[in-house]
């Protein structure tokens, strides 16, 4: 009894702790169930040479530009992110007509080096600033959840930015110095060690262009102004010893207050501009917003259907354990889903069908266990040893059925894709917790039933009907 | 009442060797027909898929079915002719066409003549599956090898924990399950045009899991009664077996195909197959181990057995 209370508390206090996460996380929901475009995108190798494959630099350098296109989309919770060698997964949500999107992240990105407009210094200050505003509130919404509110407040700050945007541009003027001339941008420490700088190489015609413009820009205070897809990206200013011949050589350096990630982050954008690998869209996966809530409420029907008819079937033939056990089941849809939101899982609709045919593993156990029990009873056990030895009996088997199971599951987890993946990820959770429903949750009912109501005691016939004493001989009538 | 399987095991042996029989002669002559056995769907030699609803709030939109000479007007005048073309729902006010893999302005292009042709329809119902040919490869080839590797890992498993010839049989009695699946999806394609997706890969996977599930359950009971009566007569040991787990396997199997039940007539367009994949999986993988695992099995250790006794008791030693 001391061990099945302990056994009760701990059951009540994981079911506590379950419908608390619950409650606080929400369900991450797929794409498919919310609505949504997926696009996968492939990073190819250059025309110039298809034999070298981009590497996984290369890969971040063009995830970082489609972040930034992405960015100017104005759609709330969008992710991008590597997947493989050279893929990158973007997921827009909301979005049921993603043809623009394709050709807006299809096109390679275009860096420019231009020089601003004489007697422009004015304007510059008070432009780049509302710019930067600008872009740290998209980011700052971009985080948010998406609801109306937050939609309308990113479509507004989007407008305001391609006003910016253009009035930034119209600052400077083009000089003909393109990303195609840039060979390398990369990060490295600054003389003095503390702070990290940006050094940029030039090919010849790039390094000419480069010691003109310089030239022009030296200690008048106006910038060079560094624009990837007619976005600033950074405007560095050139010393007043560069007056004579400009910065010559094809290599430069851009300080500033650069840490370790700023410093990459300038880097990988300058590069992204400069490296245009093609890209190309291999996937894509759009469901639009009521398709999804309608597969969402179908889904729940179906699960509640099959769910409700498995709970009275569990009563109706096997009684009394059927009733602890379909205790035990709701437990387990609450420790399953608890750990769905604990994982992280993202439900979709294959993994809504994982959840449910977990259920079906989940009865499996039981069912294993009061057949079981059911047999000692019939062999003449009491109710209480029959109850023991029918779960000790059961283990293997359902050690044994469930192990096999998941090594399906793994097998597709290790090998499948992101539909797939989805489905394998909540059965296999799902096997693991019935695992342990089945010995903890179920047991620990049944014997405190069994132990703690004598009246139960003396009818085991509330667990096993048609037993009659004939088969109650001592001698087991299967052997 | 107790069912005597082992003795009418060629009775099983040739149903369910006719089945394999005319599942194979299907997907040969569906190979022969398709190029593949099983109608493969965009997921697995790439192509787009595009569904659209009309937009029925717009009055008059919706009177009457969407005219599928309309619709392959447009594919005609845009080079899809060789698309396929299908109409869904209630009223027939759901369009589904499918073509080549197209790109996002081919696509938004095809979209919009549609739009003008057959009425305006609502954004929000559409769905677009566009798969690249290599993705559909490599989804086939990952498919695949993970159907290898969880054979392999379970072939592993149930030799540590049993016997080699116990997971052989098992492996036995799940290529059958497979096999069958398949051979009624491959008829499914020729008849009424079901493509396989990736869900279908997926739920082979998962036939595998609950079939071997179930053999695992008769298999351990047979072990349990080996070890509890190592002299008894081997068919007579699996006829209890299998008699004292049928309960047992008759209530998972349908506590199992009551939810699936439900989302094969309530769940989604997508979900029908993959429910009904393993509807059928589910069926015979209780019927592999009920009758095929556990007959094999007697046989063989029946063979052994009668080979051993020949060697090691010679008639002078009675």
């Amino acid at each position: 009894m001391q061990k099945q209370r302990a056994y009760i508390i701990l059951i009540l206090a994981l079911v506590a702790a379950a419908i608390a996460i619950l409650t606080t996380i929400p369900p991450q929901l797929g794409l498919d169930l919310r609505g949504g475009a997926q696009l996968t995108i492939q990073v190819n190798p250059t025309k110039e040479r298809p034999d070298v494959k981009p590497t996984s630099e290369d890969v971040e350098a063009v995830q970082r530009v489609l972040e930034n296109r992405i960015n100017e989309f104005g759609v709330s919770e969008t992710t991008v992110q590597t997947i493989g060698e050279d893929k990158i997964l973007i997921q827009l949500p909301g979005e049921s007509q993603p043809e623009e999107a394709e050709r807006r992240l299809k096109g390679t990105a275009k860096l420019e080096f231009k020089e601003q407009k004489q007697g422009s210094e004015g304007d510059f200050i008070a432009e780049s600033q509302v710019n930067r505003q600008l872009k740290a509130q998209r980011i700052f919404y971009s985080q948010q959840e998406s609801n109306p509110e937050n939609q309308a407040k990113l479509a507004e700050i989007n407008e305001s930015l391609v006003k910016s945007n253009k009035a930034v541009a119209e600052l400077f003027e083009s000089v003909g110095l393109t990303g195609t001339n840039l060979t390398d941008a990369r990060p490295q420490p600054d003389a003095t060690g503390n702070r990290w700088e940006v050094a940029i190489n030039f090919d010849d015609a790039g390094g000419k262009k480069f010691a003109e413009l310089t030239k022009n820009l030296a200690g008048t205070g106006r910038s060079i102004g560094i624009f990837l897809d007619d976005d600033l990206i950074s405007s560095p200013v050139v010393g007043p010893e560069f007056a004579d011949t400009g910065i010559a050589g094809g290599r430069a350096v851009i300080t500033g207050n650069f840490d370790l990630e700023g410093a990459k982050d300038l880097g990988i954008q300058i590069k992204g501009g400069s490296l245009p690998f093609p890209v190309a869209v291999v996937e894509n996966r759009t469901v639009g917003a009521t398709l999804g809530q309608d597969s969402i409420r179908r889904s729940i029907i179906a699960a509640s259907v099959g769910l409700v008819l498995v709970l009275i079937f569990m009563v109706a033939y096997y009684r009394l354990p059927g009733l602890i056990a379909d205790g035990a089941l709701i437990v387990y849809a609450l420790l399953t889903m608890a750990c769905y939101a604990l994982v992280g899982v993202t439900l979709t609709l294959p993994g809504i069908a994982g959840f449910i045919l977990s259920i079906g593993m989940a009865v499996d156990a039981n069912v294993l266990i009061f057949e079981r029990t059911r047999e000692e009873l019939r062999g003449g056990k009491t109710l209480y040893r029959s109850v023991e030895s029918g779960f000790f009996r059961a283990f293997s088997s359902i050690l044994d059925s469930n192990v096999t199971t998941a090594i399906a599951c793994v097998a597709l987890l290790w090998l499948g894709s992101g539909l797939v993946k989805g489905f394998a990820v909540t059965l296999l959770i799902g096997v693991v917790v019935s695992m342990f429903t089945a010995v903890t949750c179920s047991r620990t009912l049944m014997l405190l039933v069994v132990l703690s109501l004598p009246k139960v005691r003396q009818k085991p016939e509330l667990f096993c009907p048609n037993l009659n004493v004939g088969e109650r001989s001592p001698i087991s009538s299967n052997q | 009442m107790k069912l005597s399987i082992t003795s009418k095991r060629n009775l099983w042996w040739a149903i369910s060797g006719t089945a394999i029989v005319a599942s194979i002669a299907m997907m040969v002559f569906s190979f022969v027909s398709l190029n593949a056995p099983i109608r493969p769907g965009i997921d697995f030699i790439g192509g787009t898929r595009i569904q659209i609803a009309r937009d029925c709030t717009v009055a008059g939109n919706c009177d009457e079915a969407i005219d599928t000479a309309q619709v392959r007007e447009v594919l005609d005048s845009q080079g899809l002719g060789n698309s396929s073309i299908q109409l869904l729902g209630d009223n027939q006010q759901i369009l589904s066409v499918r073509t080549e893999n197209l790109d996002g302005d081919r696509r938004g292009q095809l979209l919009s003549s549609l739009g003008t042709a057959i009425g305006k329809f609502d954004d929000k119902t559409v769905q677009i599956d566009s798969v690249g040919p290599t993705i559909g490869e490599e989804l086939f080839v990952s498919g695949i090898l993970a159907l290898l590797v969880a054979f392999f890992g379970i072939i592993v498993y149930l030799s540590i924990r049993f016997q080699f010839d116990y997971a052989l049989f098992a492996i036995a009695a799940l290529f059958h399950d497979v096999v069958i699946t398949a051979g009624v999806f491959s008829l499914l394609g020729l008849v009424i045009g079901l493509e396989a997706d990736s869900l279908f890969l997926v739920s082979l996977l998962t036939i595998i899991g609950f079939s071997v599930n179930d053999t695992v359950v008769i298999y351990d009971r047979i072990r349990e009664n080996i070890t509890a009566n190592p002299e008894g007569e081997i068919n007579e040991i699996v006829d209890n077996a299998v008699n004292q787990t049928l309960g047992r396997s008759i209530n998972t199997t349908l506590t199992t195909l009551l939810p699936l039940i439900g989302i094969f007539l309530f769940g989604g367009q997508t979900l029908k197959f993959f429910a009904l994949a393993l509807i059928v999986g589910f069926i015979l993988g209780a019927y592999s181990s009920i009758f095929i695992a556990s007959t094999l099995l007697a046989w063989w250790r029946n063979r052994k057995s009668n080979n051993s006794v020949a060697v090691s008791a010679p008639p002078a030693s009675e």
